[in-house]
């Protein structure tokens, strides 16, 4: 077999495609989207202008669609960072809960600080929370090679319903005489501040943009990033390299249950001020999608924040003018990913199997002719 | 050359492309009925793609293909089946978790649909395995079997189907001699029965001992085929490889260091399954010297590297390089130099670029890393200049690394090991997938890093190389040492008989020649 | 607590684990091909809401059964032409099918049902006389309706077809060896899509005994993670058909303990019951319980030149 030098796939065209399936994937769900609402005998121009206003049409629609996207992108970030290192985290649900659960705990205690410290406290405990309910699948994952997307995936469930014990157990976080279980309101001095006066929408999104930043410049830019990168891509050579690569998955992995924990602090400590029983609704799993689809690039985990966030915002306006539900920027958002895996994946395929020949050409001349044997 | 009766399988002129390589190049090839037919050719010459378009797993470009004398078109591998035809893989095709007997009759048309038809299986099964002799239970899950008895389980697939042409792949690469023997008794057994036998292997050994008929490939086209008892095994060589096969011995000036690089003393340690790799081993390599580790790979080879790397424990023993004690990875690029066997899988990230593939061992000190920050001016400069050094063809040093090809892949593992000027080099099939002048490329290194004054410690399953290559050689069978030469005036025959184990007659050997 | 209240309990135990007994029939043979299916929480929520609405359209509750097995089928589909044929990811597609599954519902619901809460037909009890006042054993076994008959019989069905004929054989082959599936002649992608197809198929036809077995309506996201509780039993039952069923019996019964608890009230937390599902299987997975027997190739695309 001669071997051959070319290069394939020049980078910039790479780029340029990846950036065009997504878009695609968008237009064909709007398409369909727009053949539903047209069924249920509305409008769709009117639907989706009403969507647009309502995301973006305004400085009000705009702080809405920040607010929705805060929690997406963290959540994103969760699975992301441990897609780099070749893990599958589906526990973001069960990380948000957790995370919720333990910044409540300290944001409704008067403590004797200032307020500033108050909050840094329920933060960090949201991520102590979060980073603590993926120990086990951690631990299961790097130390005995357990498979951690069933462990992970399992715990959300739990997750959800030791939370909700404890908002019905008035000795832990439960508010008295509520119609609803949750929990007693939290301290001012622990919310996160308000960016912009007359909205919702609070310092949360400023935490998880710089968290994207401070990921992106730890995985390019650290030792720390390379060894993630290495053990994700090749962990036998990792392990070649010197890298413990069980000690870095596991602290990796607890990392991504910090991210997911931080995720539901800041819905507690800047949006709901309260911790709601059964209150993630699935914000786990959208993190997931967004993090798979953007192979864990924390770029593209914003964008696909924002998108999916600026969904949820223009929802409700949406409901209001023209009567379409809600319920439908679900479905749009759950046909784009749907249309992006059946696009998406078709590039990478193509690329695979020309690999693969060249890979089984090659490794053909293992031997040469064996005399002595 | 004793049978042939009725040609059975005729492929006439067969041509098939993959995406940039010509794996079947105008290929004619014919397997006489109770013949029992070897085809002999390098890893990459064109055999197992030659036999997977027999047996309808690849579609050929052009050519036609008669069986039996009826031009045959073999679509899938179901075609092929109902010609009679069946193939053993390398890679076992075979469901771990079902049974011996489950296996067997996997895919084979039902006589009661849609019920499995256990009871009949299992009377033709024991029908089969008395005539052959085999001693297999046919409730025994498949992960139970030894490698030896899964091998005879495929083949017993292929009876059961009552295969009149068999092809196996490779079939030796997983057993013992002495199983080896045992499959060509059958393999002659299965001749008189008047099936016909495809041997695809690259031994020349084997083939000389069961085939009737070789032919030998090359690049994808034939070179000849050849009765294996009148060809001298230096012909088939030659005809396999296109060039004289034994190497001229480099010369060197005489080492002349005595410092003790790598000291190895009484290691043992296991497999990866548990069983012992290396017992109570034995080694010193001097600095300037070249060590050459000879020996039919997988007789403990592998972990000796690994163990000298601090990538697997010993259970006993210890290793010291430069009286430093083993006990874990060692990073320090001027200790040691690490080329492993499989770069791909353990040498390389493929999927990371080419200057960080350059780094990955010391990629989180100074100049490279500074308070925590990855340096990369120093690490690109850095980069640069090894891809300088080492003549690495690439555009760009950001390019990622699977884009590479293998050659080239393999120089930057090289220069990244001997960057640092390690005192210590362990090469371990170093040459292993790569064309004429990447190999020569690879022997001059080893070659110049000796005469720097580092140890080398060079293991290769192809003694050609390590005859030409080493100062001193050691023979490995069965994790131990059977004997030590000088390379410059080697006796290949006691080398032989070292590599197959047989220490009696090696000792024999050479009490009989002083 | 009498022998009256646990009969009661057993039957409520029944009842609770019919829909997850559908659902594992399908989800065995999807895992068993390779394909993780954690869309079927959409699919059972589907079927849920196409079963009422077809038998509130209908009043024919084998058209609306019907009706649910169709729909889930569909989203079966999706799933596998996603997940085989473009050899995405399994975990997205599943996702996503949920999240269109909710919205989807959630929409049609308040369309159909915002104004009229009629009653729908819902599944007959089967309960032949003489059997039913059998002591302890009657109400709990012979007072269900018809669709708890039919999850307690097809498992055994599933398990005879998956162990007893070369269809099944070749099921139980795929999902550990794709290759040599290949090697032998059969169409690995035809098994695949039949596994994930039935996932679905099965799914709906559990989400209509959700919403039809004794209520008659729907509510949003009525589903609440049972899929995924099926997912767990067929880790605990080892991806035996029968087993699987027997766990979500195990299952159904702590659903039904935690709703005494609820109404009751008791010194355990009724949160704490419906947790021994989830907890279970990591326990199982972590290798507490024995040797789990995961499908080999379980989450990973099939890519037909691998040979």
């Amino acid at each position: 077999m001669k071997e051959r030098e070319s290069i394939e796939l020049p980078r910039l065209g790479g780029l340029v495609l990846s950036g065009a399936r997504p878009i695609l994937a968008v237009i064909l769900a709007l398409l369909v989207s727009a053949g539903l609402i047209w069924a249920a005998g509305g409008n769709p121009v009117e639907a989706y202008a009403a969507l647009l206003d309502g995301s973006f049409g305004s400085a009000a629609a705009l702080a809405n669609t920040g607010v929705r996207a805060a929690p997406l992108l963290l959540a994103g970030f969760a699975v992301g960072l441990g897609f780099k290192a070749g893990l599958w985290n589906i526990g973001g649900e069960g990380q948000i809960y957790l995370g919720a659960a333990t910044a409540t705990a300290v944001g409704i205690i008067p403590l004797p600080v200032p307020g500033w410290l108050h909050l840094l406290l329920a933060v960090m405990a949201g991520f102590a929370g979060g980073a603590l309910w993926a120990l086990v699948p951690a631990y299961l994952r790097a130390y005995r090679g357990v498979n951690e997307v069933c462990t992970t995936l399992m715990l959300n469930y739990v997750a959800a319903y030791f939370v909700s014990w404890l908002l019905h157990e008035p000795t832990l976080l439960a508010e008295e005489g509520a119609f609803y279980p949750m929990s007693p309101p939290i301290l001012p001095s622990a919310h996160l501040p308000i960016l912009v006066k007359g909205t919702s929408l609070h310092a949360g999104l400023i935490l998880a943009v710089v968290i994207g930043v401070v990921l992106y410049f730890v995985l390019r830019h650290t030792p720390f990033g390379f060894r993630t990168r290495m053990v994700g891509l090749n962990p036998e050579a990792a392990r070649y390299a010197g890298v413990g690569v069980a000690r870095h998955i596991f602290l990796v992995f607890l990392v991504c249950g910090g991210l997911g924990g931080l995720a539901g602090a800041g819905e507690v400590l800047g949006l709901k001020l309260r911790l709601f029983d059964f209150f993630a609704s699935g914000v786990g799993y959208e993190g997931l999608a967004l993090a798979i689809l953007a192979n864990g690039n924390p770029l593209g985990i914003v964008v696909g924040g924002v998108f999916f966030g600026s969904l949820k915002a223009g929802a409700s306006k949406m409901q209001i003018v023209t009567g379409i539900e809600a319920s439908m920027a679900l479905v749009i958002q759950a046909l784009t990913v749907l249309f992006v895996i059946a696009i998406g994946f078709g590039e990478r395929v193509r690329l695979t199997r020309q690999q693969q020949e060249k890979s089984r050409a090659e490794e053909g001349a293992a031997h040469g002719p064996e005399l002595h044997q | 050359m004793r049978r042939g009766g009725e040609i059975a399988v005729r492929m006439v002129g067969i041509t098939k492309r993959f995406p940039g390589t010509l794996a079947c190049n105008n290929i004619t090839f014919e397997v006489r009925a109770g013949e029992v037919h070897g085809l002999l050719g390098e890893n990459g010459a064109g055999k197992t793609t030659l036999m997977n378009i027999l047996y309808g797993l690849h579609q050929p470009d052009s050519g036609e293909i008669y069986v039996n004398g009826r031009e045959a078109r073999i679509a899938s591998a179901r075609a092929a089946v109902d010609l009679g035809i069946g193939m053993v893989h390398q890679h076992f095709m075979l469901v771990d978790n079902l049974s011996v007997l489950e296996n067997v009759i996997l895919g084979l048309p039902l006589k009661r649909p849609p019920l499995l038809d256990l009871d009949s299986a299992h009377a033709r099964f024991k029908e089969l395995t008395t005539e052959y002799g085999l001693d297999l239970d046919p409730s025994t899950p498949v992960w139970q079997l030894a490698v030896g008895d899964q091998q005879w389980l495929e083949i017993l697939k292929l009876l059961f189907r009552d295969a009149r042409i068999l092809i196996l792949d490779e079939p030796t690469s997983v057993l013992a001699p002495s199983q080896a023997e045992r499959l060509f008794e059958s393999m002659r057994r299965l001749a008189d029965e008047g099936r016909s036998t495809v041997f695809i292997s690259h031994k020349l050994r084997e083939m000389k001992e069961v085939a009737d008929r070789v032919t030998v490939l090359r690049d994808g086209h034939v070179v000849g085929t050849v009765d294996p008892g009148e060809t001298s095994p230096t012909e088939l060589a030659r005809m396999m490889v296109g060039r004289d096969v034994f190497l001229d011995r480099r010369p060197r000036a005489p080492s002349e260091s005595k410092r003790a690089v790598l000291e190895i003393n009484g290691l043992s340690c296991q497999d990866d399954r548990g069983v012992p790799a290396l017992r109570d081993l034995s080694l010193t390599v001097h600095a300037g010297e070249i060590v050459g580790v000879a020996g039919v790979a997988g007789n403990g080879q592998l972990e000796l590297a690994e163990c000298i790397a601090g990538l697997r424990r010993p259970t006993e023993g210890t290793v010291r390089i430069n009286e430093e004690l083993i006990t874990g990875v060692t990073r320090d690029p001027s200790l040691l130099g690490y080329i492993p066997e499989d770069r791909r899988k353990t040498g390389l990230v493929l999927d990371l670029t080419l200057e960080e593939n350059l780094i990955i061992k010391t990629f989180d000190s100074p100049p490279l890393a500074r308070r925590g920050i990855l340096q990369w001016n120093s690490i690109g400069n850095r980069a640069n200049a090894l891809i300088q050094d080492y003549d690495i063809k690439t555009p760009h040093r950001t390019i990622p690394l699977r884009h590479l090809s293998g050659g080239h892949q393999q120089r930057v593992v090289v220069a990244r090991e001997l960057h640092g000027k390690p005192a210590l080099l362990v090469a371990s099939q170093p040459t292993r997938g790569l064309d004429v002048a990447s190999v020569e490329a690879v022997h001059n290194m080893l070659l110049h890093e000796r005469n720097r004054g580092a140890a080398v410690l060079f293991i290769s399953a192809e003694l050609s190389e390590v005859l030409a290559v080493s100062d001193r050689i050691v023979v490995f069978f069965r994790g131990e040492i059977m004997g030590e030469l000088n390379a410059e005036t080697p006796d290949i025959n006691l080398i032989g008989e070292m590599m197959l184990g047989h220490r009696e007659r090696a000792q024999a050997a050479v009490g009989g020649s002083t | 607590m009498d022998l009256n209240s646990i009969s009661d309990w057993l039957q409520a135990s029944l009842r609770l684990a019919a829909p997850l007994m559908l659902t594992s029939l399908g989800a065995v043979y999807t895992e068993r091909v390779g394909v993780v299916n954690i869309g079927m929480e959409g699919m059972m929520l589907a079927g849920a809401l196409v079963a009422v609405a077809a038998s509130f359209l209908t009043g024919n509750v084998a058209v609306a059964a019907i009706c649910a097995m169709a729909v889930g089928g569909l989203l079966g589909v999706v799933h596998a032409y996603l997940t085989v044929s473009r050899r995405g990811s399994q975990l997205i597609s599943g996702a996503a099918i949920n999240f269109l599954a909710l919205g989807a519902t959630n929409f049609a619901y308040a369309r159909l049902f915002a104004t009229e809460r009629a009653r729908v037909a819902t599944y007959p009890v089967l309960s032949p006389p003489g059997l039913r006042s059998v002591p302890f054993f009657g109400p709990v076994i012979f007072a269900q309706p018809v669709i708890v008959w039919i999850a307690l019989i097809l498992p055994f069905v599933f398990a005879w077809v998956l162990y007893r004929t070369s269809w099944g054989l070749n099921i139980r082959a795929v999902g550990e060896h794709p290759q040599a599936v290949a090697s032998a002649g059969l169409s690995v992608f035809r098994l695949k899509y039949v596994g994930v197809i039935l996932s679905g198929v099965f799914a709906g036809l559990g989400g209509s005994a959700l919403s039809l077995a004794e209520l008659g309506y729907f509510a949003p996201a009525m589903t609440g993670g049972r899929a995924f509780v099926v997912l767990a039993a067929n880790v605990v039952g080892n991806w035996n058909p029968i087993v699987v069923a027997a766990a979500c019996v195990l299952f159904g019964a702590a659903d039904a303990m935690q709703l005494r608890f609820q109404t009751l009230g008791s010194v355990i937390p009724y949160q704490f019951p419906l947790m021994v599902p989830y907890l279970l299987t990591i326990a199982a997975l972590a290798g507490l319980v024995g040797r789990t027997a995961v499908p080999k190739t379980l989450g990973k695309p099939y890519d037909p030149e691998t040979i």
